[in-house]
């Protein structure tokens, strides 16, 4: 048995000494290989751990060299070659453009134009600029939580228990036990397992993004999201199809088309999402989430929907779609919302299963490197999430006034009001022929049409209404949008108060388009 | 007069650090008892004092006041067997103090005193770093080796056997791994084995010293169990470096009104109807602050740097980034489409050479021109404790016409003899910087970020940086804290009609703040640039107390550097950085480091940092210094690491080497030199 072995090895072996030395004569015919052997040699005879750790060096020498992420292209085709002297002259003869372009004239104007309000916000806020008392239709008030003394207590409370400032990120001291509840409050309300809080709504979906989606992942969108879903998809490098507005059919032809492509290609199994809102910041329009969750199970997508303005205003008790729709919210693989929104805190939130939830924790780039939240704003989330559950009534006055704030507008010449009648923003733009948001530039001028919204919005505002003009980056959003003015409606309005103030509104219109004819 | 602490002067014989749970209740009821009638009578006396000249005000008396807020110094401690509660040198009656020991430590010795100035007889401190023996480095590679091995191995039978532990890291029913093993290999396998180290969940205030929910595993750190218990320890791992972390004091007791007077949430952006005149207040005085002409702020402090950059570069443009810069600013420059080049740590020759380099070449390709070059550094790196080489810099930015952008994060507040961050330090006009960035979450002890420069950019950045339109305006209690705790720096300007007499008959002022009230001071805050209802606290006012901090901290900071490279451990860093790092490369004993410390009987709390934060082999403890802290609290960072440093092995640095005892002696001594 043994000597079989050896017999069947021995060519193997011959072959091997045979190779090395092949080798060997190919190394040293090499220049300078002699030097090199001889030095590996005698250090190897001196110390042979340093050969070792030398061997070590040089891979992770070799590898750190190829990792380097600022290569220089010094040896590329395309670099020239200068003297110092050339150098030094074209440093001479460049001229930088400014670091910005100051503001145009326009511009200006908006900036000057925003509202700024002395004391608390709330239903009925003084203007700084005027000292008026405006009937508010423009802040994020929707459940009327802004100013509630039992929040305020809590606060006061917290405050006095925990100081302001956490002076850490969550990884680092600075998870406080009541990040660990208002993170509990949310999951159990939302009816989920687990929930992460990141402390800026705005930066929560842009970093929940690309903490899932990478490189080679299928990223199935809606033409028209908000900014930071539009920001979050960029930098999570995936590949992304868009499909039509609010158009669950256009999506699931998209899902058939991605299908057959990976069919075609043979492609590995990749990573596909769904990303979409509940309703939608730009025009108010509301998914319709059973025939959502319906494609992204038939097709195997996950869900990320954005219920920034959903979450604390639909359903009964503010849950959002989930609750409005009856459709579980673990259906929803990562759901995330705005506590700033909502609940009239600050900050953001995605909740899901406990491993979406756990993964965000170590790759949610605005969670990690980034303070969490003061103590206080995440009890003052916890307090408003009481209050909403033990306050049903309160969402029912919030439709009455969005019901009665369109009963009056729907009836008012020359505007159009966008999205879903139970949606707590009320878009609207002027009207045109074509009614669509996504009309081409060219059917209309955009900053005139911004002028005008403005002029609306002054009016009203000189009338007691205060209103906002929907502010967009323009040239930055992937799809422009059709200039509107937002209404956010408040249940903290009486419907006396809100028709009244629609009907302020509905004058200002009149008065200012009759002055354009 | 006889004080009536030296009558009952608590034990403070070093045997209670050794035995916290056996100190026995009764000796802790009389030692804080004690502690707080002494407090009282003090308070009492103080009182009676108030309306006298400053004459009568003693010598000694900490700038921190005597008047009204001394209810403030009861401390309404809940956990008390902890000698952290009471100060190592009880106060004489003289002296008291209107913050509570635990949030902000008690410290009347002038000399423990020093100020962060940049010395330019000297060339500035490159980034030296210190190499560890060969042994420790090939160690540290065998150890990652088998950690990868063992790893591995793990995953390879774990598979095959434990199947359920993976699902979720398969394909399975269809769908992709959320995150597939390879990827989280690095969390599973190594993090995950030191995970008690990080996210420790934390209650109270964030101040001097920080009380911790105890936390178990029984199965590997896969979930962890809360005890129900709570161990106060103390925390030097807080950004917390002006000790603005407190829930009691003048500037809680001003967030405290602005919540009662705006509640907690101004409801929207800051383009669509949430700004409030809190805002505009507040970012005046922060352009004054600052020396710039104007500045914004916005709602998170990583939300500035991601949100903004993308105004000011785009397409065409250069970036020029310091290897070592803050997550933040790389999300920044990704959402901007510019292109980017780094540099590497500090080195301002590859700076330069890189320059050269990029505005010779031009745009890649086409060499055009680049439109404009912005270079984005940070004033102190947070992991690093490096400090920019500022003047080199603004040399540079002279020569080759770039734009300079400089993230002072950790730096505002923390340096320079008026906190007012590196432009200070170094003496540099701030406006020979374009744009002059920072967060409030650390020295000022709030949220968020500002962004400095000249009008013209500043209102350009308000309409087309992202935040104005989309993200949350910062809520008052935040801005109101960021107002308080800023003016309390600056200083108020005393208003027209008020003369020089009246600041002099202000009770709190000792000898040592006159004279630097007399010294010309940038930008102080003038009265009408705060909120009408809010008043400070005269300490607090009149900038005596801010710069008592800024003083403490600089002295904290210079003796822990000095004192752990006396001891002979091998740190990073600038010495007045107050991030302090301390190198211990092994990846087992950065754990053991965290947990030695934990479990002590005066618990400290560290952070650890690993790859990927750091390189691979230069794990560290990072050390942030506190003007929190007291001498004594630096003196028991700097025993506890000489002790658990000999255990672990981790003093290899050169140089003279000291004992702790005599380190500890001759502080002041070592502060000062160098
Ligand atoms: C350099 C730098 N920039 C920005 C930030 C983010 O600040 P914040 O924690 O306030 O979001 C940090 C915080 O760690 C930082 O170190």
């Amino acid at each position: 048995m043994d000597s079989s072995t050896s017999v069947a090895l021995e060519p193997l072996l011959s072959f091997l000494a045979f190779s090395l030395s092949q080798i060997e004569s190919g190394f040293y015919r090499i220049p300078g290989s002699a030097v090199v052997a001889r030095y590996v040699k005698s250090s190897h005879q001196n110390d042979p751990g340093r050969t070792i750790l030398e061997l070590i060096l040089v891979i992770f020498a070799i590898r750190t060299l190829l990792q380097s992420r600022t290569r220089t292209d010094r040896s590329g085709k395309h670099f020239i070659r200068f003297s110092e002297k050339e150098i030094d002259e074209l440093v001479d003869e460049w001229v930088p453009e400014p670091l910005v372009q100051p503001l145009s004239e326009w511009e200006q104007k908006d900036l000057n134009s925003v509202p700024v309000i002395a004391g608390p916000n709330g239903p009925k806020p003084k203007l700084l600029a005027t000292g008026k008392i405006v009937t508010n239709l423009a802040s994020f008030n929707f459940a009327g939580l802004a100013g509630n003394e039992k929040v305020k207590e809590r606060a006061l409370e917290t405050l006095q228990k925990y100081g302001l400032g956490s002076c850490g990120p969550p990884g680092f001291y600075g998870t406080i036990d009541v990040h660990l509840d208002l993170e509990r409050d949310i999951a159990e309300f939302l009816g989920t397992e687990a929930s992460i809080l990141y402390s800026q709504g705005f930066s929560t979906i842009s970093s929940v993004i690309p903490a899932f989606c990478k490189r080679g992942d299928i990223i199935v969108a809606d033409r028209s999201v908000n900014f930071a879903i539009q920001k979050g998809i960029l930098i999570s490098r995936s590949t992304v199809r868009w499909f039509d507005h609010n158009d669950l059919k256009s999506l699931e032809d998209t899902l058939i088309s991605v299908e057959k492509d990976r069919k075609k290609r043979k492609g590995p199994l990749t990573r596909r999402f769904i990303i979409t809102e509940g309703i939608f910041e730009r025009d108010g329009e509301m998914v319709d989430l059973p025939k959502l969750v319906e494609l992204k199970l038939k097709y195997k997508y996950r869900l990320i929907m954005d219920e920034s303005i959903s979450f604390g205003t639909m359903g009964r008790t503010g849950r959002g779609l989930t609750e409005l729709y009856n459709v579980p919210a673990s259906q929803i693989d990562m759901l995330v919302g705005s506590v700033a929104n909502g609940l009239c805190s600050a900050g953001g939130f995605c909740a899901g299963s406990a491993i979406v939830v756990d993964h965000q924790r170590i790759n949610g780039t605005s969670f990690v490197f980034s303070a969490s939240m003061p103590a206080l704003l995440a009890t003052s989330g916890s307090e408003a999430i009481t209050l909403l559950r033990n306050n049903p009534s309160v969402l029912l006055n919030l439709q009455d006034n969005i019901r009665a704030i369109r009963a009056v507008l729907e009836k008012t010449e020359g505007i159009t009001l966008l999205g879903h009648r139970a949606s707590p923003i009320i878009h609207f733009c002027l009207r045109t022929q074509q009614q669509s948001l996504s009309v081409t530039q060219s059917t209309y001028d955009h900053e005139a049409e911004e002028r005008i919204l403005q002029d609306i919005v002054d009016d009203s505002v000189a009338n007691g209404v205060l209103l906002t003009r929907a502010k967009h980056l323009r040239g930055q959003e992937m799809i422009e949008s059709r200039p509107t003015i937002r209404i956010a409606a408040s249940a903290a309005l009486t419907r006396k108060e809100v028709e009244k103030a629609a009907g302020v509104v509905k004058a200002s219109v009149t008065r200012i388009l009759s002055k354009r004819r | 007069m006889p004080s009536p602490m030296a009558l009952n002067p608590p034990s403070r014989s070093p045997s209670i650090f050794k035995k916290k749970k056996s100190f026995s209740q009764l000796s802790s009821m009389t030692t804080a008892a004690s502690y707080l009638s002494a407090v009282h009578q003090a308070d009492t006396r103080a009182r009676s004092h108030d309306n006298s000249s400053v004459s009568s005000t003693p010598a000694l008396s900490l700038s921190s006041s005597v008047t009204a807020s001394s209810e403030d110094t009861v401390l309404n401690e809940d956990d008390e067997n902890n000698c952290l509660a009471y100060p190592f040198t009880p106060p004489t009656s003289e002296q008291v103090f209107t913050t509570v020991h635990t949030e902000f430590g008690h410290c009347a010795n002038e000399a423990y005193r020093c100020v962060s100035k940049h010395d330019y007889s000297k060339p500035v401190q490159e980034h030296a770093i210190e190499e560890p023996p060969y042994y420790i480095l090939l160690t540290t590679y065998i150890s990652y080796l088998i950690l990868l091995c063992f790893g591995h191995m793990r995953d390879f039978f774990g598979k095959r056997f434990t199947k359920s532990y993976f699902t979720h890291l398969m394909p399975h029913n269809g769908y992709a791994p959320l995150n597939s093993d390879f990827d989280s290999f690095y969390t599973r396998r190594l993090k995950r084995r030191m995970d008690d180290c990080f996210s420790q969940p934390v209650t109270g205030v964030a101040g001097r010293t920080i009380v911790i929910l105890d936390r178990y595993s029984t199965d590997n750190n896969h979930t962890q169990i809360f005890t129900g218990s709570k161990t106060r320890a103390l925390n030097i791992s807080s950004y917390n470096y002006l000790g603005f972390a407190q829930a009691r004091g003048g500037c809680a007791d001003a967030v405290e009104e602005s919540i009662r007077r705006y509640g907690v949430s101004t409801c929207g952006t800051r383009l669509e109807s949430g700004s409030s005149e809190l805002h505009a207040s507040a970012e005046a005085l922060v352009a004054r602050f600052i020396g710039m002409e104007d500045a914004l702020i916005s709602s998170m402090g990583f939300a500035t740097n991601s949100t903004f950059i993308p105004a000011l570069v785009g397409k065409g443009s250069l970036v020029i980034s310091d290897e070592l810069n803050h997550a933040s600013i790389r999300v920044g420059v990704r959402h901007s489409h510019a292109q980017v080049r780094m540099f590497k740590h500090n080195d301002m020759a590859s700076l330069e050479c890189l320059l050269r380099e990029v505005i010779s070449q031009g745009q890649p390709k086409t060499h055009r021109p680049w439109k404009k070059i912005l270079v984005i550094v940070e004033g102190l790196y947070s992991m690093e404790g490096t400090l920019v080489n500022l003047p080199r810099i603004v040399e540079l930015k002279q020569k080759y016409k770039f734009f300079l952008f400089v993230d002072e994060a950790h730096s505002i507040g923390a340096l320079g003899p008026h906190g007012r961050g590196v432009t200070d330090y170094f003496n540099i006009p701030p406006r020979s910087i374009d744009v002059l960035m920072g967060t409030f979450t650390k020295s000022f002890g709030a949220a968020g970020g500002y962004i400095a420069g000249p009008k013209i950019l500043i209102d350009a950045l308000r309409l087309r940086g992202h935040s104005g339109s989309y993200a949350e305006a910062m809520t008052p209690p935040v801005l109101t804290q960021v107002v308080s705790s800023m003016v309390s720096i600056m200083g108020v300007a005393p208003s027209s009609q008020s003369t020089k007499s009246s600041l002099i008959l202000s009770p709190a002022s000792s000898i040592v703040t006159l004279k630097d009230s007399a010294e010309e001071l940038p930008g102080m805050a003038p009265p009408s640039m705060l909120p009408t209802w809010m008043n400070l606290h005269p300490a607090l006012a009149d900038g005596s107390e801010a710069r008592m901090r800024i003083r403490r901290l600089a002295f904290n900071s210079r003796y822990l550097h000095q004192g752990l490279k006396k001891l002979g451990f091998i740190t990073y860093g600038h010495p007045f950085s107050p991030i302090v790092p301390l190198l211990v490369f092994n990846p087992g004993k950065m754990s053991m480091f965290s947990r030695m410390m934990r479990s002590r009987s005066t618990p400290i709390v560290v952070v650890v940092v690993a790859y990927p934060a750091t390189p691979l082999v230069t794990s560290r403890v990072r050390f942030c210094v506190s003007a929190a802290h007291t001498k004594e609290d630096i003196d028991m960072v700097l025993r506890a690491c000489d002790e658990v440093g000999g255990i672990l092995d981790l003093k290899h640095g050169v140089g003279e080497r000291w004992g702790i005892d005599e380190v500890c002696k001759r502080a002041v001594e070592l502060v000062h030199s160098v």
